[in-house]
């Protein structure tokens, strides 16, 4: 009778055992569940507060998009001068005043060259343009 | 709020780096110059204090001048000063690029004498004016 107790006790504590164990799993599964419900809440709520662009960052990041040539920034401090005092007398549109073509050509280009007296890049374009557009000898 | 926060670090961590790129450019470029002869001068930019009543929108709290020091050995003159200058304020890329990394003061020196010369950069940009209240 006590041994028939004592199996069915142990038995118990075997189903017990068991039922805890699967307990366990779940508890386990559980978690992991929980934790991807929070990443996907999160993401989900990232995505809802996305960061507007104000007008401020818009400005600044066109800014900071620009390339500078500081070759060109330098070369320009020191010799653009030059190049501008030669330039502006060998263009100017009054050597040009029979040839009402050269004359068009020299005004546009020595308005060119007074907006550009300290780039020395963009002046050198024009001096090949002069040197093409009113065949000047430099 | 945290967000926020998080993104104001990054910025400043990414502006302090692009501060720090344009003035290595800047200097690789003026050594390159002179060493090929392209340049009397041997031009030097780093970061100075800046003029306090100069601050616009961008200025950061500290270091807000940007210094070029031009190393000729003898006194640059007023005009040679003024030039360096115009050249670089005639530049609207470069002057925007300045404004908005926090800049607001540009100085010319040269190596000898006491004075140089120097620009308030908001003045040679039409900067927009922003409602800080949309920007927070």
């Amino acid at each position: 009778m006590n041994d028939t107790l004592i199996r069915d006790s142990l038995k118990l504590a075997n189903e017990v055992l068991g039922h805890s164990l699967n307990a366990k799993s779940t508890n386990y599964w559980f978690w992991i569940a929980s934790a991807e419900f929070i990443i996907i809440a999160l993401l989900i709520f990232k995505s809802k507060t996305k960061v507007k662009v104000t007008e401020r960052q818009k400005f600044k990041n066109e800014s900071l998009n620009n390339d500078i040539d500081f070759h060109n920034i330098i070369d320009s401090s020191f010799n653009s001068t030059q190049l501008y005092n030669e330039l502006k007398i060998k263009c100017h549109p009054d050597r040009f005043p029979t040839d009402k073509i050269k004359n068009e050509i020299a005004e546009t280009l020595f308005q060119d060259i007074s907006k550009n007296k300290m780039n020395i890049k963009r002046l050198l374009e024009l001096k090949e343009e002069a040197k093409q557009k009113l065949n000047i000898n430099f | 709020m945290l967000s926020n926060t998080w993104n104001s670090i990054v910025d400043w961590f990414s502006d302090r780096s692009k501060r720090n790129n344009l003035v290595r450019s800047f200097n690789e470029s003026a050594r390159d110059a002179f060493i090929q002869g392209i340049a009397p001068t041997l031009l030097k930019a780093n970061i100075s204090k800046g003029e306090s009543s100069y601050k616009h929108q961008f200025s950061d709290w500290l270091n807000t001048g940007y210094r070029i020091q031009a190393f000729t050995g003898r006194e640059l003159s007023k005009n040679e000063l003024i030039y360096i200058g115009q050249v670089i304020l005639a530049d609207s890329n470069l002057v925007r690029k300045l404004i908005v990394l926090g800049w607001d003061t540009l100085e010319i020196h040269g190596d000898a004498g006491n004075y140089g010369c120097r620009w308030q950069l908001k003045d040679y940009i039409p900067l927009p004016n922003f409602n800080p209240k949309n920007n927070e």
